[in-house]
């Protein structure tokens, strides 16, 4: 959950003016001290810009990139070198900066996202390790030496009582840096990029591709380390060693230590690693050993930096003023019921979305999935699926059986595109997706969810359904840049909202919108799950073992659930290990042993079935 | 070219125990210990000090392996546990073992002096003659040291019961606690050993670098590149990657120039990971299943 939104709805304007005048403030001060402290602060707003952008993919999508210091070099080169032997304008150079790094940025990250974890990190370390190397042995670089880099113009005489131009320039920076990454968080894009970090088959599913998004959010980040490096230009000197990995690593414990994924704690994070070494003056090796002792020291007592300090003295405060908050009600004790009256109007909605269809003619007549001859095997493993026939008719719900390890899931994997078959072919309402991906295939109506719940934990039953709705909002990944001020998302946002709340009223866990999954019963996990597949409207539907996990009275709720959208028109796959609930509710049913079908056909006969008896009903 | 393979597995095999040191403690507990290369350094200073003092020197190397090895296993309790305590899946050991390794490398320049110091030298009087090239006794003691400690620690890891404690720990650590294994000692002990193998190190290389409170930092990074060669799968793999990272580092220092093996290596290993994501050993894996499935018996579970 981010800081902001705890705070009240109507007091956020004010809060937001109020800091925005508390900066100004700070930085008028700022361009009449002293030119050591300016000084000061130009590197610090550096720094806390590379230290924001590194958040920005680090936090929200996991990935620790130790090339920002090799970013960062490239527009503080660019802008010497450009200035000095080119003379360029440097107002041209600046969204040249941020352009030409932002696309070494996406390059970068489309080579680096091959590997993942430590190894991303390690391909983007020797990206600033070539970079440092480069820099120290070419003459138009001025060698270990470095480059002069250029002044900053002048403020003109009218706006001469500003102070020192360069101060506010950086401040300014900084503030923008800031507003893009806030507004990227507050916009429907944030749940998605969680999701990709830590569900990302959730993210896929819900038609994000993953690794585009993932691509672009480091282009982006990328483009602000070389703004950085545009900036750190005007500071004097831009040599090699201002650039070495340690750097990189430098940049890392400042989004640490401020606090990961807060945004404004990385800043903090910058400010401190600036300022504590100018400003504590003592013997250099004690000053190191107590600046070690800090970063271990504040790193045990508060793991989640100085954000997590400083909420808990917010915390603290705020007890004691009584004011324990509006906005953070006591849901744990309520224990809110599952069936909600509100699902009536959403389920409302789903018949006459029904009565629509019906009107337009009757149910075409291709299949829902058309699966035919599939074979699929783990690499060099044996055959797990073995010629399978599966055929699910439209607006009917087709029962997939079968013990454990008879190739259920695999056959579902195959059906949404995480897999690829080794033979036969698969049509979705009579489109052969073969050669689709994931995301392609969403567009063809089908959405699923997953054996054990794949959801990000740390945000809320509703910023999961929203995951879901990603394909719905048109160009989101652009306009989150900017989100908040857009009238168009405000708009879209209003109408997000609506919907994710009709569809968890539609499965009945409305109540449960604000509770953090984290804090959620499994059998929430399982109906927002349910919620997010369902919220932007499928045709087809596929359910790994919905009902793991549920009460018997959730149960026969959920089974509700799947009828209703069965009359609106849903063809429904069901993975189901409890055969009675099965036959009773399915239309057809197949049975799958050991990879190969046993029996397929209406629920009726398949539980006829003499072979069926003996091999899965144990009769 | 003898010269270049052979003195490249000199230094490869420092490289190698301080990159396995990494892959011990990563193995259990999933945590890269940036102070690792400082264990290293601690190593060579402590038992610097002890052969001023006029201890025997065999005495001092054992002491300074047995300080790193404490040292290592402080890591773990003050720097480590209490943040994995509140989230195992956080990254803020980062910031935990690198303030870790600030206080080592500027406590030992606050004690025993920011410049190098003698370290003594046992065994690099004597020549050995490899064919047409010549290494010292102590570089062949080295290799015999360094390859001795990775085909033990891993025949432990697999033969005996901590060693697969180990494996369980770092697979599941909550079921293992279930099932009743010590966590947090198996892990200070994967830290101690970890400090162990830096120390070795140390006390190998400190003939030739002599004592030094900046070791850390060259030794550490390369410890750091030696166990990403070699993949996280297998904490000896992190040896055939320091291996591998010494013999391309003394051959781009003679073919390239004098300063190519401050870049050269990290090149290849980036090329060698974007064809091989999952680690240079990762090759051997058709191969290892084949033997599996030869040595197994038919139909029993590979």
């Amino acid at each position: 959950m981010t800081a902001t939104s705890r705070v009240p709805a109507a007091w956020r304007p004010a809060t937001f003016v109020a800091a925005l005048a508390g900066y100004g403030v700070f930085a008028y001060w700022a361009a009449h001290s002293t030119l050591y402290i300016q000084g000061l602060v130009l590197v610090a707003a550096v720094f806390g810009m590379l230290a924001v952008s590194l958040d920005l993919v680090a936090g929200m999508t996991g990935l620790y990139s130790l090339g920002h210091a090799g970013l960062f070099a490239l527009g503080a080169y660019a802008t010497t070198i450009l200035y000095n032997d080119h003379h360029w304008n440097l107002f041209l150079i600046l969204p040249a900066c941020l352009l030409g790094v932002g696309a070494v940025g996406l390059v970068l990250g489309a080579v680096s996202l091959r590997v993942s974890g430590l190894y991303f990190a390690i391909t983007t370390f020797v990206f600033t390790l070539v970079v440092t190397v480069f820099a120290s042995d070419s003459t138009f670089t001025g060698g270990y030496g470095g480059l002069i880099g250029p002044i900053f113009p002048e403020f003109p005489s009218w706006l001469g009582w500003a102070g020192q131009s360069v101060i506010w320039a950086c401040l300014i920076a900084l503030l923008l840096t800031t507003l893009v990454v806030l507004a990227i968080r507050s916009s429907p894009l944030y749940p998605v990029l969680l999701a990709i970090r830590d569900a990302e088959p959730f993210a896929a599913s819900a038609g994000a591709s993953t690794a585009a998004v993932r691509i672009g959010l480091f282009g982006l980040s990328a483009a602000i380390a070389g703004g950085a490096g545009w900036m750190f230009a005007f500071q004097g000197i831009v040599s090699p060693s201002q650039f070495s990995w340690q750097v990189s690593v430098n940049i890392l414990v400042m989004v640490i230590l401020g606090g990961i994924n807060t945004t404004i704690g990385p800043i903090l994070g910058a400010v401190f690693i600036t300022v504590f070494p100018a400003q504590v003056n003592i013997n250099p090796f004690w000053q190191e050993i107590l600046f070690g002792a800090l970063f271990v020291g504040v790193i045990v007592v508060f793991p989640s930096g100085f954000v997590g300090l400083i909420r808990l003295i917010g915390r603290q405060i705020g007890r004691r003023l009584g004011l324990a908050g509006p906005a953070a009600p006591r849901v744990e004790e309520e224990q809110p019921g599952i069936v909600d009256a509100a699902a009536v109007s959403a389920v409302a909605r789903a018949e006459e979305r029904a009565a629509a269809a019906s009107s337009n003619g009757s149910v075409p007549e291709t299949p829902a999935i058309d699966c035919r001859d599939i074979s699929f095997r783990y690499r060099s493993g044996p055959l797990v699926l073995n010629g399978v026939d599966f055929v699910v008719r439209r607006a009917t719900i087709h029962g997939l059986i079968g013990p454990n390890g008879s190739g259920k899931s695999t056959l579902v994997d195959l059906i949404s595109g995480r897999l690829r078959p080794v033979g036969g072919s698969i049509e979705i309402e009579g489109v052969a997706v073969d050669r689709e991906g994931v995301t392609k295939r969403v567009g063809h109506g089908v959405a699923r969810t997953f054996q054990s719940a794949v959801l990000v934990n740390e945000l809320s039953a509703r910023q999961n359904v929203q995951v879901g709705l990603y394909s719905r909002v048109p160009r989101l990944a652009a306009r989150s840049l900017a989100w908040p001020a857009l009238p168009s998302a405000r708009r879209d946002g209003r109408r997000l909202r609506q919907t994710v709340d009709d569809s968890l009223a539609f499965v009945g866990a409305r109540e449960w919108g604000r509770v953090r999954l984290a804090d959620a019963p499994h059998g929430i996990a399982q109906l927002t799950q349910l919620a997010a597949a369902c919220a932007w409207g499928p045709r087809t539907l596929i359910l790994d073992e919905p009902l793991a996990g549920l009460a018997p009275s959730e149960v026969e709720h959920a089974a509700s659930i799947l009828t209703k959208l069965k009359s609106s028109g849903v063809s429904i796959v069901l993975i189901e290990h409890q055969p009675r609930f099965v036959f009773a509710l399915c239309d057809d049913v197949t049975v799958l042993a050991a990879g190969e079908v046993v029996a397929t056909g209406p629920a009726a006969a398949v539980r006829e079935d003499e072979h069926v008896r003996r091999v899965y009903l144990g009769q | 070219m003898t010269q270049v393979l052979l003195s490249g597995v000199a230094i490869g095999a420092i490289y190698g125990l301080v990159g396995m040191g990494f892959a011990i403690a990563f193995y259990v507990t999933r945590v890269i210990n940036f102070a690792e290369g400082q264990l290293l350094m601690v190593g060579v200073m402590v038992a610097a000090w002890f052969a001023r003092t006029g201890l025997n020197p065999w005495v001092a190397i054992v002491l300074g392996i047995l300080a790193a090895a404490a040292v290592g296993a402080i890591t773990y309790l003050v720097a480590v546990r209490p943040v994995l305590a509140f989230d195992r899946f956080s990254f803020s050991w980062l910031v935990s073992t690198l303030g870790v390794a600030l206080i080592l490398e500027n406590g030992a320049a606050l004690i025993w002096g920011p410049t190098s110091r003698s370290f003594p030298a046992l065994l690099t009087g004597t020549s050995v003659h490899v064919g047409s090239a010549t290494l010292t006794l102590q570089e062949v003691v080295t290799i015999a040291v360094a390859v001795a400690a990775a085909i033990g620690f891993e025949l432990y890891r697999r033969r005996t019961l901590f060693g697969k404690l180990g494996m369980a720990i770092a697979h599941d650590p909550e079921m293992a606690t279930a099932l009743g294994a010590n966590t947090v000692l198996v892990a200070t002990a994967a830290f101690a050993l970890a400090g162990a193998f830096a120390g070795l190190a140390g006390v190998m290389i400190g003939p030739i670098t002599y004592s030094n409170p900046y070791l850390g930092d060259t030794y550490g990074i390369a410890g750091f590149v030696a166990l990403m060669i070699g993949g996280t799968a297998r904490p000896a793999a992190a040896m055939v990657g320091g291996l591998l990272l010494g013999i391309l580092g003394e051959a781009a220092n003679k073919l390239i120039d004098t300063q190519a093996s401050d870049w050269f290596p990290f090149v290849v290993v980036v090329v060698m990971l974007l064809v091989l994501p999952e680690g240079l050993l990762s090759l051997t894996a058709p191969f290892r299943r084949a033997v599996r499935r030869a040595r197994a018996p038919a139909g029993a579970p590979g």
